[in-house]
């Protein structure tokens, strides 16, 4: 073990040279006009198990094509036991050779393939430097502002993105915050010259804050009227999805005589064709969530989910699924258990409740593939863990043609030499988002190749 | 020959009614007041029971004790038969009576300076000249909440401030000021809570403890040097002046927790200073510690309320801790007598309604009657400083007393307390005749008369199984009249009675419907005894267990010191040895005894087969606020590094059981970096169960915080802070050099004055010791190693190059984010680094940190580590290392040591720990993979071959605490209303800590947990 370590370090150092030459630019990859096959590598398809000496084929930015020796006609074939969700618009498993013949060969031997990693619930774009408020739109006054989008504010340029794309996440959810119904979050691109350039299209993604208490009061009567303010929060909630309802039925009649933006941006939600993503850890606010989820027929997505664990079976009951961003936090109650953060994941999958993991910051995300990591020792494989980030993490968000290296899927692909999920062993040398090669240099690369000079 | 017996409501008038008679009879009331309260129980002193006796009182003193009952002829005597004398209850810790209220000023936004004004202390917290008798005004209706509970006197002070003048104790009789007060000048009265102040400083606990410190100083200072002729005029100070000679003044210590209990023990030991300390109900939890100290105890009987359980959810919010505390409080006082420490009671803290039903279920759990009463009486008098005048029945001593009708601590309830030899009546003693049962003769037939008080007075006459209703029932002085229809025993119609009774027994009439009066007489029936309650003083059984500390995963005992043969691991030494595979360690007594291949096991060595496993040094850290109470920050001025954090260690913080389990051993704890020089850091072992003592690392060298950057300049506070210098870095410079100036000039004085011949020296006004610059001065001789927060290159240069002309080497940058631009600079002069693995952009200073900087760093020849100033991040600095193999290609090895020899380097305790080498301290940590990877996961961790954690043991914890809680919950919840009530708990929130928490100590526990 300790061995390849070095070998591992040798190969770093390697790395920031190579990038020296564009070191300034960093420009938004172009669209991939030449297919790539990647050549013996172990591959971590997350629909079809870890395939060792296995080729991928990749053109006009998706997953053509995964199997053994694609090269050599007689055995361009996928595999047989893929999930029938792994294979949309999967038309062709007919000869590529075409394809195969003109595209570049990235020699993978002894490397490993990754799908991209995606990034949920973040503030990527909306913020440059926390403290600085010229520079953080990620937070905005009001209950109820389910008309807010994410995508207004977002900065493809932020120094925050390429150093956080390094570490092999190709999208991020964006998401606005609040008190209340913060608004709409959107899937990005974490290479783009524009959010436009950057959207993934998707359904649409409202969100709620769930009212709780921030600190409980010692004070006896404090407490209580800490508690009258969450109820009327809450009351408050719901009063705006029944305001949202009257106007959906006078849209619907025709009826409506002057727009309002906040019930006109709910409308999908009400019609089906959108998710609510409540943002909650305690108990009581999930079990909150899902009856306000229940009562309106919304479908639900909880965010933070600290204890959803403990009310599986009324999540599962309503299909809704958790987006779990506590795995590097504390115990957040002194009594539990010193590692239950890291345990929850295992505890949700063994609970059957669909998850995803998330590390909600902006320049901290980057840590998301070492919070998948950190779970593994407490409980999840290391497939498990890498589907959390990747697959499952693109249902969260009802995407279902990402997160996977499988035939049909967007190919968002990372090359690494080691494990990327343990950062001893990591070692990303490229990343594909849909076939475009990206810009590894950042910021960080930029000042430590001028230090180096120094 | 019956003996005349007092007529209450007689003497009840004369009681209220004297002044005025006074004014309207006669100008002098000469009344002889020679009383002799006979036949009576004598409760002397505690465990001193005389029966069948008499206490004889001459005008305000106890005159005699005389055990015949043979009374000398002049006096007036009061037959207490069946009443037990106790001495008057003393509380010595209240604010009664002081006629006094503080000014409130109003001010907004910081303040450095408070207004100077007839010659007071030079900080608003400070009020040590206020010598309270001054403002003694007794008050009726305040004094009733004690009186009724039994109490005669009191110690009092205005309790606001951290030195808050001297407290009177004095009687709560209904009298002029002149004639109640008992000792005019008691105790010196302290708290750590600033109170009223409107100074910022200090804004912490340590800020306090530094600010006692000073005060202390200065006090014997001033009183040394105020009168010398020559040198510094020394300015007039009464705060000062009221200080001198501390050591033969007594020291009344409030805090409201246990663990500042404990500090505040700490502090006044330091000054040899003797007193007492007000309690908190947990003394229960640190016996230990609080029997070491010479305090007595000042015990309130404040019984936490139920934590409330309302559902699975509230549930879960609710700690342990609490929960025990829930259970266990009522025991405290027995806990606090077995521990032999002495102990007064205070109402202090409760309702004066609930002292009685407090203390009574102390003394069912296992509370001695002797101690309770001790604690309020003769240990009572000792705090209060009237242990001469009372607590004790002795002649000579005050008349204070209370009566009862019965053992007091059992079913005897107060009937009368006297006050300086003048009764008060709580229960007209006349009206105790309605409590006999009689006996009365009528027409050959026999009645038993049975009268109830409450809530009106009724009553029955019974004979065999008849039983008649009393009607129109009057008593007045011993004559009770009814009337009643005794058809069946031969009276028609209604009779009417007139009864008059006394305690031998009753002569009475009986009017018929006739209007024939008949006469009859009767006895007192012998009182049936109530059976004795079986086993009413065996500790009701508790369900929590008493850890250390208590809360969830504390331990029952210190784990034993391992003798251990950890064999055929992969051992990372951090020396010069590397990594060896297939090895073995063996700890022994302590250290680390021996490390090589297939050794052989001692005899009586546990084997631990660590084949596949990883053996590293325990991981240090050389930046980290957990564990400490009061906030990390005393924010306030520009330089306080007279503030010590080793003053505020909390050994309860689940935190240092975390840390364990992320293999770390070793913290420094800093200040914050709220101010340019901030306070002295102490560097812990987190030895889970320890005490605050025990967790400082012994022999380390003294360390201190200083800042830099947006933090000092105050960046990021907020409008209101805008004034204190420095605002900018340019100023932080110029701040720093004055320090140093000032610390120079410090030490010369000092040695000027030193040199002198002891005659000038006699003559001359010394320099004045002064806390805050001799931390400086220590720094600039090398004797206290500087820890300086720094992020950007222009001010790493800058203290670079201040330090370099003041001849002192800087230890250890620490974040240190742009130690990369200045690495060469850095290791020319000589400093080491510890810095984030990865942290940047959260503020503008961070905008140019890169996760390269270890390496960079480390190549040009800084000595580099990496910290956690944080919680969390803390328990995973092993994977924090590898990330500069993953972002820079660090080796393996080198990583590692950033986390354990390395910061033991910068932390001068590299000869005890940081590294696997054969007599070293075994801190160990056992690994179940490779340590740098985030698969790996801590199996052991020994701390001086103790081991605090094992994943075993955890598991085991883990289902004891559930097993705990759900025992405790159950019996939350079946537990009756009396034993939910009480006071809401004052649980200790504070928040996690870290490098820039702004945190008014005072203003957070204005009800107050501090």
């Amino acid at each position: 073990m300790f061995n390849h370590t070095l070998k591992q370090a040798i190969v770093l150092i390697g790395l920031p040279l190579s990038l020296m030459a564009n070191a300034h630019d960093m420009l938004p990859a172009k669209a991939q006009n030449q297919a790539i096959l990647f050549t013996n590598a172990t591959v971590h398809t997350v629909t079809d198990g870890v395939l060792a000496d296995s080729d991928v084929l990749v053109a006009d930015g998706k997953i053509v094509a995964v199997g053994q020796s694609l090269s050599s006609p007689s055995s361009q074939e996928t595999p047989q036991s893929q999930a029938d969700e792994a294979k949309p618009n999967d038309s062709s498993l007919n000869d590529h050779s075409a394809l195969i013949a003109n595209a570049e060969v990235v020699d993978a031997r002894n490397k490993h393939l990754y799908p991209g990693l995606i990034a949920l619930d973040t503030t990527m774009g909306l913020v440059e430097v926390e403290m600085m408020r010229p520079s953080n739109d990620a937070y905005e006054v009001g209950y109820i502002n389910p008309q807010l989008e994410a995508t207004a504010a977002f900065n493809p340029d932020s120094e925050i993105i390429p150093t956080v794309r390094v570490n092999g996440i190709t999208h991020a959810q964006v998401v606005p915050q609040g008190d209340g119904l913060s608004g709409q979050s959107a899937l990005l691109s974490m290479d783009s010259w524009t959010v436009e350039d950057a959207l993934v299209e998707s359904n649409k993604q409202f969100h709620l804050y769930w009212p709780h208490i921030r600190w409980l009061s010692t004070d006896a009567d404090k407490r209580k009227e800490q508690q009258q303010d969450l109820k009327l929060r809450i009351d408050k909630v719901y009063q705006a999805f029944i305001d949202g309802q009257r106007y959906r039925l006078a849209a619907k009649a025709g009826k409506v005589t002057k727009v309002d933006l906040r019930w006109q941006a709910l409308a999908p939600l009400y019609d089906g064709n959108a998710q609510l993503f409540i943002h909650a850890q305690s108990q009581k606010q999930i079990e909150e969530a899902i009856a306000l989820s229940k009562h309106f027929g919304f479908k639900l997505v909880i965010v933070g989910g600290y204890d959803a664990w403990r009310v599986a079976g009324a999540l599962t009951e309503i299909n809704a699924k958790v987006i779990y961003n506590q795995t590097l936090t504390l115990p957040k109650r002194n009594d539990e258990p010193i590692d239950l953060a890291f345990k929850i994941p295992a505890l949700l999958k063994q609970a059957q409740v669909p998850f995803a993991l998330a590390f909600s910051s902006d320049w901290n995300s980057r840590n998301l593939p070492f919070a998948a990591g950190q779970t593994v020792a407490y409980g999840l494989t290391k497939e498990e863990a890498l589907k959390s980030i990747t697959l499952d993490a693109a249902k969260m968000l009802d995407i279902n043609d990402m997160g996977a290296i499988a035939p049909g899927f967007k190919a968002n692909i990372i090359l690494a030499t080691g494990d990327i999920l343990d950062p001893m062993q990591a070692g990303i040398e490229s990343i594909y988002i849909d076939g475009r090669k990206i810009d590894l240099n950042n910021r960080h690369q930029q000042l430590y190749q001028k230090y180096l000079k120094r | 020959m019956r003996k005349h017996i007092i007529k209450t409501p007689i003497a009840l008038l004369s009681l209220l009614c004297s002044q005025a008679l006074l004014a309207n009879e006669q100008l002098s009331d000469n009344t002889p007041r020679l009383t002799a309260l006979t036949h009576a129980n004598l409760m002397l002193a505690p465990g001193e029971l005389l029966t069948d006796a008499t206490l004889l009182i001459e005008n305000r003193k106890i005159k005699a004790i005389i055990k015949d009952n043979d009374i000398p002829k002049d006096a007036f005597e009061i037959d207490l038969s069946g009443h037990t004398i106790y001495s008057g209850f003393i509380d010595p810790f209240t604010e009664y009576a002081i006629d006094y209220e503080r000014e409130a000023e109003d001010k907004s936004g910081p303040v450095y300076e408070i207004k100077r004004i007839g010659g007071n202390a030079s900080n608003g917290a400070i009020h040590s000249q206020m010598q309270w008798f001054n403002y003694v005004y007794p008050d009726k209706e305040q004094a009733k909440k004690w009186i009724d509970n039994g109490f005669t006197s009191v110690q009092s002070s205005y309790l606001d401030g951290i030195f808050r003048g001297q407290g009177v104790t004095l009687s709560l009789a209904d009298k002029k000021a002149n004639d109640v007060i008992y000792n005019a000048q008691t105790s010196q009265f302290m708290a750590f809570n600033k109170g009223s102040s409107v100074q910022d400083y200090p804004q912490s606990l340590m800020g306090s403890m530094a600010l006692i410190r000073q005060t202390f100083a200065d006090a014997k200072w001033y009183n040394q040097n105020k009168n010398k002729s020559s040198g510094k005029a020394v300015e007039f100070n009464i705060a000062l002046e009221r200080l001198a000679d501390a050591k033969k003044q007594n020291f009344i210590f409030e805090t409201k927790n246990l663990n500042n209990q404990l500090r505040a023990a700490q502090l006044l030991n330091e000054y040899e200073l003797s007193g007492s300390l007000i309690g908190n109900g947990r003394e229960y939890a640190r016996l230990i510690e609080l029997k070491s100290s010479p305090f007595s105890l000042v015990l309130p009987l404040n019984y936490p309320a139920a934590p409330e359980i309302t559902d699975g959810d509230s549930e879960r919010e609710v700690s342990l801790a609490s929960l025990r505390h829930w259970e266990r409080a009522p025991s405290n006082l027995a806990m606090v007598e077995a521990a032999e420490i002495p102990f007064a009671l205070t109402q202090y803290g409760i309702e004066s309604d609930k002292f009685w039903p407090r203390l009574k279920l102390a003394l069912t759990r296992g509370l001695s009657e002797d101690a309770a009463l001790a604690a309020l009486t003769t240990d009572a008098a000792e705090i209060a400083g009237i242990e001469h005048l009372a607590g004790k029945l002795e002649p000579g001593f005050m008349a204070d007393l209370v009566i009862t009708d019965g053992n007091i601590f059992d079913e005897g309830k107060i009937v009368s307390i006297w006050l300086q030899g003048e009764e008060r009546q709580l229960i007209n003693r006349d009206l105790e005749l309605l409590d006999n049962t009689y006996q009365l003769q009528l027409n050959e037939l026999s009645f038993d008369l049975n009268l109830t008080q409450s809530p009106s007075l009724t009553g029955t006459l019974s004979s065999g199984e008849d039983t008649i209703e009393l009607a129109n029932l009057e008593y007045q002085q011993g004559r009770l009249t009814f009337s009643a229809d005794l058809s069946d025993a031969g009276f028609n119609g209604i009779s009417r009675f007139t009864l008059w009774l006394d305690n031998q027994g009753l002569t009475g009439r009986l009017l018929d419907s006739n209007n024939q009066m008949h006469p009859f007489g009767g006895i007192t029936l012998e009182p049936i005894k109530p059976v004795d309650k079986q086993e009413k003083t065996t500790q009701a059984a508790l369900i929590s267990r008493l850890t250390s500390p208590n809360v969830a995963y504390g331990l029952s005992e210190r784990p034993a010191q391992d003798k251990v043969h950890l064999k055929n691991a992969t051992i990372w030494t951090s020396d010069s040895s590397g990594i060896l595979e297939n090895s073995d360690l063996i700890i022994s007594r302590g250290k680390i005894k021996k490390i090589g291949t297939a050794l052989k096991t001692p005899s009586g060595y546990t084997i631990i087969d660590a084949t596949g496993k990883h053996v590293t040094a325990g991981i240090i850290d050389e930046h980290s606020h957990i564990a400490l109470n009061g906030g990390t920050n005393e924010g306030s001025d520009a330089i306080t590094s007279e503030v010590r954090i080793g003053d505020v260690i909390n050994p309860d913080d689940i935190a240092i059981y975390r840390g364990l389990a992320g293999g770390v051993t070793t913290a420094q704890i800093l200040h914050g970096s709220a101010n340019p020089i901030g306070g002295q850091a102490q560097i812990i072992q987190l030895k889970w169960g320890d005490n605050a003592q025990q967790l400082k690392f012994e022999g380390a060298p003294a360390s201190i915080k200083f800042a830099l950057g947006e933090n000092v300049k105050q960046s990021n506070w907020g409008d209101d802070f805008t004034h204190r210098f420095p605002q900018s870095r340019i100023g932080v410079k110029s701040l720093f050099s004055e320090a140093f100036n000032e610390a120079l000039a410090y030490r010369k004085a000092q040695a000027d004055y030193n040199k002198m011949r002891s005659s000038e020296r006699r003559r001359t006004v010394a320099p004045q010791y002064n806390y805050r610059l001799e931390a400086v001065a220590e720094v600039l001789e090398q004797t206290r190693n500087i820890h300086i927060h720094s992020y950007v290159q222009s001010e790493i240069l800058m203290f670079l190059r201040l330090a370099e002309a003041y001849n002192f080497k800087v230890s250890t940058f620490t974040h240190i984010l742009e130690g990369y631009k200045v690495a060469d600079e850095m290791a020319k002069h000589g400093a080491h680094a510890s810095t984030f693995s990865d942290w940047w952009a959260y503020k503008f200073e961070v905008y140019d940190a890169i996760p390269q900087n270890t390496c960079l760093m480390q190549d040009k020849g800084v000595l580099t580590s990496i910290n956690s100033d944080d919680y969390e991040m803390q328990r995973r600095l092993n994977q924090e290392a590898a990330k500069s193999m993953m972002y820079c290609g660090m080796s393996a090895e080198d990583a590692w040591k950033m986390i354990t020899i390395n910061p033991a380097i910068q932390l001068g305790i590299q000869e005890q720990v940081g590294s696997l080498v054969e007599g070293k301290q075994a801190d160990v940590v056992l690994w179940d993979n490779t340590p740098l990877s985030v698969y790996a996961k801590v199996d052991s961790t020994w701390i001086a071959g103790r081991r605090y954690f094992s994943r075993e043991q955890d598991k085991a914890l883990q289902t004891k605490v559930t097993q705990e809680r759900a025992a405790l919950i159950q019996k939350v919840l079946l537990s009756d209303d009396a034993h939910k009530q009480g006071e809401t708990p004052m649980e200790l929130t504070e928040p996690e800590w870290h490098c820039d928490t702004h945190f008014n100590a005072w203003q957070q526990s204005a009800k107050g947990a501090l």
